[in-house]
């Protein structure tokens, strides 16, 4: 019929195999494989059957909270000591993340592969140390001001935010950028037209769920003593007050709900603009606006003064911190507890991770919000919703202690506390993720007669297994940051060891556990990274 | 088949016999592609009725409903392939309605039915860009992934929406007698919607003219020449 028709057969293609991506997923299988054997899961007793009665306690206790006028009117001011901090220390954070973004991008670097590792080195140690080590630390340099609850936040988030914010941007698809440079625009231009506007959504909404983030973070650190809803949890868990754990933990419920509503009504927005007319949308403006104003309204309520972070009280601590706590320690028993503990704190966030991914990826079609649906279909995915918002709203700490009720010390129950959290935050990105998926792949193949695991197979996976990846590989990085906070308060991990060095002020001792943490954190990081381009 | 009032479709009553080769010509907007997702039941109307292979869709459920959606087989403006995976998988896609949920799955990791694929690949002229990510060929290749994944899945119904937009000329003749071959092999009919007014005359024996959802032409292919036909676009645009 035609020429083409009419050509010659070619040998056929062979099938040429990504050995990178197998490598990748042969490496994930082994540290799944070790992680699981190495938690006792699958060895050997792990309930504690004593515990029973208490948790039982515990869980009646969730029907009846405290609800005392008096008792309420603390939770109230806890709320907005945790607000202040949450909205002052994540909003720093973004400024932070917005300068460090561009230093960190793989398009200010281009092939100078060194700068960009190292700026990225450079990263690691202020993320790869938790808000509330950060909060240790700050503590005995600033002693008790309010300052150290928002730097606690700020530096740590800052950084996080830098990374992803560059990531967005490199994941923006280069051509329109590259036009523009071919078009003889600068880089910052190109940049400007090119990458922002099609990133703008993203990072805009990632901005929304740092500052949801931050409450969280507020509420952790409240439980190291920086005031507001942790530290009411922490007093009343301590005094085995289970009526009044639950009011709080309602409170911090209801707060990540609002956090969440309006970080996804502002979302909504950034996606689908109501009407594409001239000037900018009012409720986006208002947002951004409320936030700056709460800001301003937490400087005031938190009485946060500038003069304490440049005190010459403030140097002297510094300097003395600093001159004690160099040079490390090098004690051979040191070097090998800190070794132990970190192979440790690895499995333990491995553990965490899969179990949440895996949890994730099985709740993703309940936690999404179907274009069309039934009542039914609607009310089971409200309540799986819900149940994921409860989850993420329980710092993994205290899921941990709650978790020391039923099973026996040892690295699970901080591997289970992280994975129950981790679940509820990665629920909502997976859920989300699947929302904004291309439907059309899989309804085609229904079209033509494919069955729904087809479907799914076929018409969604492709598109959503690289970017669910990378979220859970984004998470283990957090992850990894959490174990040392769980150990901080004495689940096991490198954490522990960190908390005894602090109180004992042995900071040649903490400095090394310090490095071994960030070690571990920018080892984890660069892994992360990698296997993440191996995704693309 | 017969469709009743959408806002994008109204007052169409159309039947298409076997053995019939369709062209849907018509401004953009005209309802061309809806009426091919009321066939294949993408769309579902809001009034009136439609039967597909004598059957009315909306009548049955399940294991019934995913063998009569197997008979019809489309290539889809907006082709719906994802580029993540490789062009032998897109392919394969077009089996799902006989493959087992096991059988593609294991698919997905070693090949299954690569002659065939390879086959039907040779036939479109993209025999060398089997294993390649689909997201990594153009868009004129992309449209004969998806044209080659109705060849595997071989339906009787063969419906096409701007099949040869992204196509060379010689490209185009060569998807659309592809496309024809493969419902005459299984007795079926061909509805395209084409904006190739000498495509449409050269390879359907039947045109059928849309505008604004409402059917303005419906004549034998000889009976219209290529002049009159290109008067009919312009008057629709």
């Amino acid at each position: 019929m035609t020429t083409v028709l009419d050509r010659a057969a070619p040998p056929a293609p062979r099938l040429a195999r990504d050995r990178r991506r197998w490598a990748w997923g042969l490496a994930a299988v082994a540290l799944t494989a070790a992680a699981l054997a190495g938690s006792g899961l699958l060895s050997g007793p792990v309930l504690n059957r004593g515990g029973f009665a208490q948790f039982g306690r515990f869980a009646a206790a969730a029907l009846r909270p405290e609800l005392d006028p008096g008792f309420l009117a603390v939770v109230a001011d806890s709320v907005l000591v945790t607000v202040a901090y949450a909205v002052l220390g994540g909003g720093l954070a973004l400024l932070l993340g917005a300068v460090g973004a561009v230093l960190v991008s793989r398009r200010t670097w281009g092939r100078r592969r060194t700068g960009w590792l190292v700026t990225r080195g450079l990263l690691a140690v202020p993320r790869g140390l938790h808000e509330a080590v950060w909060g240790l630390l700050l503590l005995n340099v600033l002693g008790l001001d309010p300052w150290v609850g928002v730097l606690a936040i700020a530096v740590p988030y800052g950084a996080v935010t830098a990374t992803v914010f560059a990531d967005l941007l490199d994941e923006v698809p280069r051509g329109g950028y590259e036009a523009l440079v071919a078009a003889g625009a600068g880089r910052g231009t190109a940049a400007l037209y090119g990458l922002l506007p099609p990133a703008a959504g993203g990072l805009l909404s990632y901005s929304f769920y740092r500052l949801e983030c931050a409450v969280r973070s507020a509420v952790v650190l409240g439980l190291i003593g920086a005031g507001g809803l942790g530290y009411q949890l922490a007093l009343s868990f301590t005094s085995l007050r289970w009526e009044q754990v639950w009011t709080t933990v309602y409170a911090l419920a209801l707060l990540c709900l609002l956090a969440d509503v309006c970080g996804r009504a502002v979302r909504r927005r950034v996606a689908a603009p109501p009407s594409p007319g001239p000037g900018r949308d009012p409720v986006l403006t208002a947002s951004v606006l409320a936030v700056v104003g709460l800001a301003g309204w937490a400087g005031w309520f938190l009485a946060l003064s500038p003069a304490a972070l440049f005190s010459g009280r403030t140097g002297e601590q510094l300097s003395y911190v600093a001159a004690a706590a160099w040079p490390p320690s090098t004690d051979p028993s040191l070097l090998g507890d800190v070794a132990t503990t970190a192979v440790d704190t690895l499995l333990m966030s491995v553990v965490a991770i899969v179990l949440a991914t895996a949890g994730a990826v099985a709740l993703a079609g309940l936690a999404a919000r179907p274009p069309a649906a039934g009542p039914l279909r609607r009310a089971l995915g409200v309540l799986v919703r819900a149940g994921l918002l409860l989850l993420r709203a329980v710092p993994p700490p205290v899921w941990a202690l709650v978790l020391l009720f039923v099973l026996l010390p040892g690295i699970l129950p901080g591997a289970l506390a992280l994975a129950v959290y981790t679940l509820g935050v990665l629920g909502r990105l997976v859920g989300e993720a699947v929302e904004e998926a291309d439907r059309r792949p899989p309804a085609a193949l229904r079209a033509a007669g494919a069955s729904p695991a087809g479907a799914w197979l076929y018409g969604a996976v492709p598109a959503l297994a690289g970017p669910v990846l990378a979220l859970a590989l984004h998470r283990w990085e957090v992850t990894i940051r959490d174990t040392v906070l769980v150990g901080l308060l004495g689940a096991g991990g490198i954490g522990v060891l960190l908390s005894a060095r602090t109180s004992a002020f042995d900071w040649p001792a903490v400095t090394t556990v310090l490095g071994a943490v960030v070690l571990l954190g920018f080892a984890v990081d660069v892994l992360g990274s990698r296997a993440r381009a191996a995704l693309r | 088949m017969r469709f009743g009032g959408t806002t994008a479709l109204s007052g169409v009553d159309l039947a298409v016999a076997r053995g019939e080769r369709v062209a849907v010509v018509g401004a953009s907007g005209a309802g061309k592609s809806t009426l091919l997702g009321v066939l294949d039941g993408s769309v579902t109307p809001t009034a009136g009725e439609v039967r597909v292979h004598g059957v009315d869709p909306t009548s049955l459920r399940g294991r019934e409903l995913r063998r009569l959606r197997g008979r019809t087989g489309s290539v889809r403006q907006s082709l719906d392939l994802p580029g993540q995976l490789r062009v032998v998988h897109n392919v394969n896609a077009g089996r799902l309605g006989s493959w087992s949920a096991a059988r593609a799955a294991w698919s997905l990791v070693r090949p299954q039915g690569t002659a065939e694929v390879g086959a039907a690949l040779h036939r479109l002229g993209l025999a060398d860009r089997m294993y390649e990510r689909t997201d990594r060929l153009s868009g004129g290749q992309r449209q004969r992934v998806a044209v080659a994944r109705v060849l595997l899945q071989r339906p009787e119904l063969v419906l096409a929406d701007e099949p040869a937009s992204a196509l060379d000329p010689a490209l185009a003749d060569t998807v659309l007698a592809v496309l024809g071959e493969l419902a005459a092999e299984r007795g079926g009919a061909l509805v395209a919607c084409l904006h190739d007014p000498a495509l449409a005359l050269r390879h359907c024996d039947r045109v059928v003219g849309l505008d604004s959802g409402r059917v303005v032409l419906d004549a034998p292919a000889d009976s219209l020449t290529a002049t009159a036909l290109e008067r009919f676009y312009g008057v629709t645009r």
